[in-house]
């Protein structure tokens, strides 16, 4: 073509171009700036040497000329890449050797110069990658040395050059039953800032590539360390998207592919959707990694929020949010892979694709196939609807979030505290307290009993919401919230701050009732999950006011807890009490302690035995007569039932029934019904159930202590009596006299002797207390209990949270079920 | 190293992983707060339980 036959162009530097100086000068323009070819000639810029060569040896397999590209470090530091492919012409080059004068082979062409693949062969790749699209020769122009080998036609050709002049003409090595062209180089290092190969960068790259051209074999060795590895994937970039996935959970287990081509444009797109947050997406235009995205990817996203909206709006699965795209591609893993003939490069880093065309492309190719994918599999199409909902309802509550914490700030602006807290005088933060104080009457008293100086009031109040039908929920209010992040003024979250406390001690003080225990798990969980410095730090307490108050005459005193209460009571009833048991036989003093004691370690016991049915009177007549101890073991043997006190005498008996029955015995989960009707129950072994009465090892004990006071086991039982006068046993303390048909009813009748003279008040609430009151209880540190908050506590109480949240009734009752012993300390 | 559960997300995390601690990463702590400022954190009134409150102490 000759010059003038050119339309008239502005590129005025193309005048130069004298075909032979330009030759001359490639060369020397590679060496001198190479960054220009390569990107860099650090680590990033040496490995792209490796994947140049690659790349044409992928564009031979992927032409389906070859199956195997085999890339490997030698031990000297040189890199061979070989395939099996066509191999590089070696024949005289027509044009290249008119323009040279002089003979020159194809290959020699391709070795040293710029640009020349075009030229022998216009359109073979057409969409031949290579992210500067330089290859080999600049490879060779930046090799100390470098040989290629071409396996064609039976015979192996070889050439080599140094610094990317050709040592010597092509030469015939001998014959061979190979086919195609290796690739060997050792890249200068006067060009390079280090040419060690890192074998996990190869790899990465060489694996990514065997996934993006499907049922490609790619072997990789590296001779220095023995290293080997060898990548082949039938499904290609499908198996990418599980490999990338591969440490998630996926929603559906097979990716979705999408493959298509429109205008020589050829489009590829795998993807699943996995439980993580993340958008994960990577995308390829000719086998170059786009991070910058592009043309492509913007398809890709906008056909899929398109897609994925109006499936959902037309099968109903919206509700009130509707999602965006950013919260479509939560937890997506997409892989787009592009062939693209005439691909424009643009961004910082020539890895964001321009052309217009492909947007329109992709999107109509991922509008068709995931509409037909979601009509077909509607399981996983609402899947991932409902990932994208949730996704929506995630971004709007954080954002409500930020929102309502932001109201907080603009209306408290100027350093105001919210108008509820009675803060304290003293800015010592070691010294300050704050009490989140339950109702605004408590709130009250607390005011007006507190230490004005060190201790601030907070009075919080639970609110009472109908969330659902014909049930009511307790929160805490928005506005309890908001005061108690800014009372406290340690932030929350990731703004944490915990020497910004205003406080060193919060202290949480509510009633001991069923209304307290709710208002402290919902403070406690909060505590927990959004001041989680605050508890780690050992800076939330819980206050313990009392639950009675003891009036005796002019004295008061208080009592915490019920245990408390009932010991106080037993202490004061024993004073000066008698037991007189007839017959010459009475109790009193230090004996009278013992026995009450003995009783009360037995009573618990007693009414664990009566709570499985197994009444104490019956039970009372399996005693072993010689040891006065009560069986333990209850055993089925098939309907027979019986009974044991040791577990030598059940072994013994189990023994000898396995003896009889030649066989070990099989055990049942339940007693054999008690007839079956058919009379048949001969035919097969009788089946042992067992159980084991723990509370009476308790009970057998607290008996022989017993026996010491001169009582049996009759003693605990009401007798008949009749005709006989007078109680069984009469307890006697100065003037009364009460009567007792069973030593069982001693201990209520011993507490209510000492409750005599004394005016206990049980407290419903703290706001039954007054100010004075709670200060000598409650506030005082001189006589209030406060227990520290452990991260023990307030992960048992964010469980409890979880348990007693409105909507999950079935755990709810499951883990009441589960803890049905510890439910009554639960509220305590 | 030891591994929780995340309030918000149920999902099983590191704990020496995140730095939302309880939760699993700062968008689930986001959401919770979320959940606290919208009222929707609650713990179900029973009837049954009203009741309980009646228990009187018995000596």
């Amino acid at each position: 073509m000759s010059e003038a036959a050119k339309p008239k162009r502005q590129d005025a530097n193309k005048e130069y171009g004298a075909e032979d100086l330009e030759h001359l000068s490639d060369l020397e323009h590679v060496r001198e700036r190479p960054s220009m070819y390569i990107g860099d000639t650090a680590a990033r810029g040496l490995h792209h040497l490796v994947y140049e060569v690659v790349d044409n040896s992928i564009d031979e397999a992927m032409a389906e000329f070859a199956t195997m590209v085999q890339v490997i470090i030698n031990n000297d530091g040189s890199v061979s890449v070989e395939d099996d492919g066509r191999g590089i012409p070696i024949e005289r080059h027509e044009q290249l050797s008119e323009e040279t004068g002089r003979e020159v082979s194809t290959l020699e062409g391709v070795m040293t110069v710029l640009k020349f693949g075009g030229k022998f062969q216009k359109g073979a790749y057409q969409t031949s990658g290579g992210l500067h699209g330089v290859g080999v020769t600049v490879v060779n122009f930046l090799s100390e040395w470098c040989e290629v080998e071409v396996y064609r036609d039976g015979h192996v050709y070889q050439q080599e050059y140094e610094c990317g002049i050709p040592v010597a003409e092509v030469r015939r090595l001998g014959s061979t039953t190979k086919v195609g062209t290796k690739t060997t180089f050792k890249a200068d290092t006067k060009i390079f800032q280090t040419t060690k190969f890192i074998y996990d960068t190869l790899q990465k790259r060489l694996q990514e590539l065997a996934f993006l051209n499907q049922g490609v074999r790619i072997f990789f060795q590296d001779e220095r360390s023995g290293d080997q590895e060898e990548f082949y994937y039938e499904r290609g970039i499908i198996e990418f998207v599980e490999y990338l996935n591969r440490a998630s959970e996926a929603l559906y287990r097979e990716p979705i592919f999408i493959e298509d081509e429109t205008d020589s444009v050829g489009c590829q797109i795998a993807l699943q959707y996995t439980t993580e947050f993340t958008e994960n997406v990577h995308s390829y235009v000719n086998n170059i990694h786009t991070t910058e995205g592009g043309t492509h990817v913007s398809g890709f996203r906008s056909a899929l929020t398109r897609t994925l909206n109006s499936y959902a709006k037309r099968t109903n699965l919206f509700s009130d949010i509707v999602p965006t795209g950013d919260d479509f591609r939560e937890g997506i893993t997409a892989v787009i892979s592009m062939r693209v003939p005439h691909p424009q490069f643009e961004g910082q880093t020539k890895t964001k694709l321009g052309n217009s065309e492909v947007e329109g492309i992709v999107a109509s190719a991922v509008s068709e196939h995931l509409g037909k994918y979601m009509e077909e599999n509607p399981k996983e199409a609402k899947l991932i609807v409902q990932k994208g909902i949730l996704a929506a309802e995630a971004r709007v509550a954080a954002r409500k979030a930020k929102e309502l914490l932001r109201e907080r700030k603009g209306a408290l602006s100027g350093g105001g505290l919210p108008g509820k807290l009675r803060d304290c005088s003293s800015k010592e933060v070691e010294k300050c307290e704050l009490y989140l104080v339950e109702g605004d009457s408590a709130g009250g008293s607390a005011e007006g009993g507190r230490l004005r100086e060190y201790q601030a009031i907070l009075p919080l109040r639970g609110k009472i919401i109908n969330a659902y039908k014909s049930r009511e929920d307790k929160v805490l209010a928005n506005e309890e919230v908001r005061s108690m992040i800014h009372a406290i003024g340690a932030g929350i979250g990731e703004d944490q701050d915990l020497e910004k406390r205003r406080y060193d001690k919060i202290i949480i003080m509510t009633d001991a009732d069923v209304d307290g225990s709710h208002i402290r798990t919902l403070l406690l969980c909060f505590f927990y999950r959004q001041m989680y410095d605050l508890v780690d730090g050992g800076h939330v307490y819980m206050a313990q006011p009392p639950l009675f108050r003891v009036k005796q005459k002019r004295k008061t005193h208080y009592v915490q807890t019920e245990e408390e209460m009932k010991e106080q009571l037993l202490e004061n009833g024993l004073r000066e009490a008698v037991l007189d048991a007839g017959e010459g036989l009475s109790v009193a003093d230090k004996d009278m302690e013992r026995l009450c004691h003995c009783l009360a370690a037995m009573e618990e016991a007693l009414l664990a035995l009566e709570r499985r049915g197994v009444n104490l009177r019956t039970h009372a007549e399996r005693q072993d007569v010689e040891t006065g101890r009560l069986p333990v073991y209850h055993v089925f043997f098939g309907r027979d039932e019986h009974w044991f006190t040791t577990r030598a005498a059940l072994d013994e008996f189990l023994q000898e029934r396995e003896k009889e029955a030649g066989q070990e015995l099989s055990v049942s989960d339940r007693p054999e019904p008690s007839s079956n009707g058919n009379g048949d129950a001969t035919i097969a072994t009788p089946k042992i159930h067992m159980t084991e009465l723990h509370e009476v090892r308790t009970i057998n004990s607290q008996l022989k202590e017993l026996t010491g006071f001169g009582f049996d086991i009759q003693a605990l039982i009401s007798q008949d009596r009749t005709g006989i006068e007078g109680a069984r046993y009469t307890l006697r303390r100065g003037e009364s006299e009460i009567g007792l048909e069973d030593l069982r009813g001693l201990l209520s009748a011993v507490r209510a002797a000492g409750e005599k003279g004394l005016t206990i008040t049980r407290f419903k609430g703290l706001g039954e207390m007054n100010a004075e009151e709670l200060r000598e209880t409650t506030l005082d540190p001189t006589n209030r209990t406060l227990i520290r908050v452990t991260m023990k506590d307030a992960t048992a109480a964010d469980d409890m949270f979880r348990v007693l949240m409105g909507d999950k009734v079935e755990p709810r009752r499951e883990f009441i079920e589960k803890h049905a012993l510890d439910v009554r300390n639960l509220d305590v | 190293m030891s591994a929780q559960r995340c309030p918000a997300c149920e999902k099983l995390f590191l704990s020496a992983q995140s730095s939302a601690k309880p939760f699993c990463s700062e968008r689930c702590r986001q959401i919770d707060l979320g959940l606290w400022l919208e009222e929707r954190h609650s713990v179900a009134v029973r009837p049954d339980e009203k009741s309980e409150e009646e228990i009187t102490l018995d000596f």
